[in-house]
């Protein structure tokens, strides 16, 4: 098997990780394309015999990472009144992506993101603790608190909270 | 007031406590329903958030997501010349199985119920075989028609299984919420004259070889990963 063929195998489970990142299926679709143009400029860098879908969570989210900080600088200089204009603005193709969005994808985006990497990792892609720490780089502990706290939110804002 | 918290209850839910804390939360849910509905309510809301996203896996992928791959594997896969005569006899070998294959193949993708569905390019198991690789566990499946050799991790993450039927025998790796086919070989009957243990294939034990991360899962693995949903 390639590393191209063993890529195309694990692109739907890939583009399920950037969605549940994302906005919406639209901005989630070109995260992960954006990923997988990145492992093939940096296709050297992984080792063969290691996990390619950690090592291709770790490279989505971090791209995800550095795109928010921008997308943090854009919500602070749109006006929240101004941002309904912008979404009119916006190509067809975003606006009905964003339109279909379900209460899960506005609780999702209503998270964190360091609990909504984490709760992407565990609850959406079945990760274990310690594979999806090793993906974000972060101590246990933090994973599991992380957990804990991105699951509270998730069961207010779905209105599940016993 | 019991001592378990939270984060506890989280951990059950996410199959990450060990055997004996796992029996101190069962005990203590038990004797608590207030702590059983909490429970409850986070098993559910897993159960939301993975099915909420879990259609996206059996959606076709974007063509434009998936052409920069196909244009670098042809780049990087030209068979080099003067290659070793093994790869050249291992890829007639293939072949000439594909083509066996593809007029039982053929028969079969037209029914629903048929062991092998074409979805996208890719072999898919469908009908008795889909359902024998979901649930049968290796070590309870007397009288069977589809037996299943191994389970096992492979290299780059998932759970594949080694099956044999009377009709098609091989190897299938989870994807989603199906199994895709990695390796199709005529059954049980067809291969009577030399009828051997399903997983004692040389051939399937090939592909075992080739795919599978550290050693084969045993019984309590197996039942573990079923009732994980083979994630």
């Amino acid at each position: 098997m390639s590393f191209e063929s063993d890529l195309l195998a694990i692109l739907p489970r890939l583009r399920r990780f950037a969605a549940s990142l994302s906005r919406d299926r639209a901005d989630g679709d070109d995260l992960c394309q954006a990923a997988v143009e990145k492992a093939l400029r940096a296709r050297d860098q992984w080792q063969a015999g290691t996990r390619l879908d950690n090592w291709m969570y770790r490279i989505m989210r971090n791209l995800w990472i550095d795109e928010g900080r921008s997308r943090q600088r854009a919500a602070r200089t749109f006006a929240p009144e101004e941002a309904g204009e912008h979404v009119g603005h916006a190509g067809d193709r975003d606006v009905e992506a964003h339109m279909m969005l379900g209460d899960v994808d506005r609780a999702m985006n209503a998270l964190p993101d360091e609990q909504r990497e984490a709760i992407a990792l565990v609850l959406v892609e079945g990760l274990s603790y310690k594979e999806a720490a090793d993906v974000l780089g972060i101590p246990m502990g933090t994973l599991t608190s992380r957990l804990v706290r991105g699951r509270g939110a998730l069961l207010e804002l779905l209105g599940e909270a016993a | 007031m019991t001592n378990i918290d939270e984060a506890m209850l989280i951990a059950w839910v996410d199959g990450e406590l060990d055997e004996v804390t796992r029996r101190r939360v069962n005990r203590a849910v038990a004797d608590d329903p207030a702590l059983a509905a909490r429970l409850e309510m986070h098993r559910r809301l897993r159960h939301r958030l993975s099915d909420h996203y879990a259609p996206i896996v059996s959606e076709p992928v974007p063509s434009a997501m998936e052409a920069p791959l196909r244009e670098s594997a042809k780049v990087v896969t030209m068979p080099q010349p003067g290659g070793s005569r093994w790869r050249n006899w291992g890829m007639s070998g293939a072949i000439a199985a594909s083509l066996l294959l593809g007029v039982a193949v053929g028969q079969w993708t037209n029914r629903a119920d048929g062991p092998v569905l074409v979805r996208d390019g890719a072999m898919l198991a469908g009908g008795q075989l889909k359902s024998a690789l979901d649930t049968q566990l290796a070590s309870a499946q007397d009288g069977a028609s589809i037996r299943i050799g191994l389970s096992f991790r492979r290299k780059e993450g998932g759970w594949c299984r080694s099956f044999d039927g009377d009709v098609v025998a091989g190897v299938a790796c989870r994807e989603g919420e199906g199994w895709r086919i990695q390796q199709l070989l005529p059954g049980g009957d067809e291969r009577a004259a030399y009828r051997q243990a399903a997983s004692g294939d040389p051939r399937i034990m090939a592909t075992v070889d080739a795919l599978i991360a550290g050693d084969p899962a045993d019984a309590r693995q197996e039942a573990a990963a079923r009732a994980g949903g083979w994630r």
